[in-house]
């Protein structure tokens, strides 16, 4: 189905020259070496109450890498409700979510149209059973919540004009923010949870200078050579508990030790970002 | 959505069924093992058109087919221009390190498209949009499906996988759709090219010449790095401390924590050991060792299910205080055995790990899934 309201951009766009500046990236390796230890997550901004029309809203913005061309994640995400359901549908004894993500037009490289894509229900899907898990939902029979959040800027390197697959990796840092903030924004909204969830990203990568792959925590695609799987979590901490789990990647089965090393990490960056949660939710309230 | 459509059942039923399936064994209601699938028919080549078909029916009467088709398309070179058009120089600057079967043949996951078709329910519900993404995960996560559709530097093959679930979904449909999937790529067979090098492609006509996109058969035509099975993904699910695998609607609504987990046969072992014991073909499905390529949580259904009210709290039975004091209703009630509540919060990082495990151990169900699957006649 294709949009049929609006004037769309033309179908086969072009991706603009970059001009590579041979020189110094020749020094700095391809693709640029990560800059921070394996177990540090970038830093992060959040803001709840920034949407005054919405009954809570949240910003988060991750810090862009120190190379220039690499954006940072910048998402902002809406609470509506919790209100009514409409008279037409069928009793419900708990809250109603409904999640919506959207990639604005601009936020990739490659240009995403107004209609949501396959991906991006996908993601509005695990962003549900995240959610869903933290949320009281019982104590609100028969209403509805809309979750809606928006990719204003995604988390791409614009300087590699060639595509290496880094989008299938992209999409578990995305919903890990998409997470955090939803999350934020639920509790801005005043909506009971047993417990502040927050995503993470661990994943298992390969550099060219060193053979053995190694376990990074919020990784960034364009710094690393090869990602061999990359799991993200939703956790809370309080109660030790996961309510969202996407593993994706290709590991041999008889190694378990290495999948439980991945999840253990997984979890470690959720908790450094419950951490950041924790402390913006404080700053409101004192 | 399709795992959290409305479940009738009633909070005394889902009681009684959460504490059935939570002793030790657990009792299934349709007389199950923990590890045991439903009874199933399969058959490959059912539909002439298509290069690959394949159709699964359940004992329950969920039934689906899986059509794929493939088209030979023009590669795009990944600066946007057709190979066609910079031919020359780029031929020329690649050819020098080109290696037979090395990086040079690697594939797009855009080579593939996967459709999901599930009757009742829109083609861009979330839920649909899921299982196609799951499914797609599963059969990409390797990079080396996406290798076999590379024909020439210039031209790929396209492969559409069509999935329909040709009954209502009666159960959550995922573990069908995987395994059709997995049979009908099984039974796809691409036309024998008969071109050499980069020049335009032309096949022979013979459909009898045909080779199976995964080559079947012994060692001797299986490449090494290519696992020579597609994935299949399986549902489980934990309830109390039990694992039960491939649960049916009524089970699935009182699940504690339902995964989704796709493994492949990793071959790499699988030929080096049939080499060497040649005399004992039983060795061989002893020496599978299995790859992890993707996990997914299904949100369960239990979540939605509505919560029983015990009698102390139950008006009918004598107790006052909800309909005097309207902030009792809000309170947090006291679990009550034997009184249904919907779980809240996730799953322990150690049940998952343990679902995980179950799936992945060394003669366990997935093993015996693959062995089920070998045994159908491709035609």
């Amino acid at each position: 189905m294709s949009d049929r309201r609006r004037i769309n951009g033309p179908v086969g766009a072009t991706i603009p020259p970059a001009s590579e500046d041979g020189a110094s990236r020749e020094v700095a390796g391809s693709r640029g070496g990560r800059s921070r230890p394996p177990n540090a997550i970038r830093k992060m901004y959040l803001k709840t109450g920034v949407t005054p029309s919405a009954s809570g809203s949240a910003y988060l913005e991750i810090e862009t890498s120190g190379r220039s061309g690499v954006s940072g994640l910048k998402l902002s995400c809406t609470v509506h409700g919790p209100r009514s359901l409409p008279r037409s549908s069928p009793f419900s004894p708990h809250i109603i979510l409904s999640t919506h993500v959207k990639y604005a037009p601009f936020a990739t490289r490659q240009r995403r149209g107004y209609l949501r894509d396959p991906s991006e229900r996908d993601l509005g899907t695990h962003l549900e059973a995240a959610l869903r898990g933290a949320i009281i939902a019982d104590r609100w029979p028969k209403s509805g919540v809309d979750i809606i959040v928006s990719i204003i800027e995604g988390d791409q390197d614009r300087e590699t004009s060639k595509t290496q697959g880094d989008e299938s990796w992209d999409l578990m840092n995305a919903l890990s923010g998409c997470i955090t903030v939803a999350s934020a924004a639920l509790a801005d909204a005043g909506i009971d949870c047993i417990d502040t969830v927050a995503g993470g990203v661990a994943a298992l990568v390969s550099d060219k200078g060193d053979g053995n792959p190694s376990i990074v925590i919020d990784p960034i695609p364009s710094e690393h050579d090869r990602i061999l799987a990359a799991c993200c979590i939703a956790y809370l901490p309080t109660r030790d508990e996961v309510t969202n789990l996407w593993f994706k990647g290709d590991l041999p089965a008889s190694d378990a030790e290495l999948y439980t090393k991945l999840v253990e990490k997984g979890i470690q960056a959720s908790a450094k970002a419950n951490r950041v949660l924790v402390e913006c939710l404080g700053e409101t309230v004192g | 959505m399709a795992s959290t459509q409305h479940v009738l059942l009633s909070p005394a039923e889902l009681a009684y069924l959460h504490a059935a399936l939570s002793l030790t064994p657990p009792i299934r209601p349709d007389g199950r093992a923990p590890a045991q699938f439903r009874p199933l028919i399969a058959e490959t080549g059912i539909l002439p058109g298509t290069n690959g078909s394949a159709r699964i029916c359940f004992a329950d009467g969920t039934e689906a087919i899986v059509g794929v088709k493939a088209e030979v398309e023009r590669t795009r070179l990944a600066d946007g221009a057709t190979a066609g058009t910079e031919w020359e120089e780029g031929g020329s600057a690649r050819g020098e390190g080109e290696d037979d079967d090395g990086g040079d043949k690697a594939g797009d996951s855009d080579w593939v498209g996967l459709t999901v078709e599930i009757p009742g329910y829109r083609d861009d519900d979330a839920g649909t949009a899921f299982l196609g993404a799951m499914l797609s995960e599963a059969l990409l996560a390797d990079g080396a499906f996406a290798r076999r559709l590379w024909i020439n530097r210039r031209f790929h093959w396209k492969l559409y996988l069509d999935i329909l679930l040709i009954s209502p979904p009666l159960s959550y449909p995922l573990p069908l759709l995987s395994l059709t999937t997995h049979l009908a790529l099984l039974a796809t067979r691409l036309p024998l090219l008969k071109s050499e090098g980069d020049e335009d492609p032309f096949f022979d006509d013979d459909w009898a010449a045909a080779r199976h996109l995964y080559p079947r058969g012994s060692g001797s035509s299986r490449t090494t790095k290519e696992s020579a099975r597609p994935p299949v993904t399986l549902l489980v699910m934990a309830v109390g401390n039990n694992i039960i695998f491939d649960p049916a609607k009524e089970e699935l609504a009182v699940a504690d924590v339902a995964l989704a987990v796709s493994v492949a046969e990793d071959t790499a072992v699988a030929t080096s050991t049939a080499a060497t014991m040649d005399l004992d073909d039983a060795a061989v499905p002893a020496a599978r060792s299995l790859r992890l390529l993707s996990i997914r949580t299904i949100d369960p259904p239990s979540r939605l299910t509505p919560p029983g009210v015990p009698n102390a709290a139950n008006s009918a039975y004598g107790a006052t205080t909800a309909q005097n004091q309207p902030e009792a209703r809000t309170a947090e009630a006291e679990a009550v055995e034997g009184v249904w509540r919907a779980p809240r919060g996730g799953a322990k990082p150690l049940v998952m790990a343990a679902l995980v495990q179950k799936v992945l151990e060394k003669g366990g169900v997935a093993d015996e899934v693959l062995d089920a699957l070998d045994a159908v006649d491709l035609g």
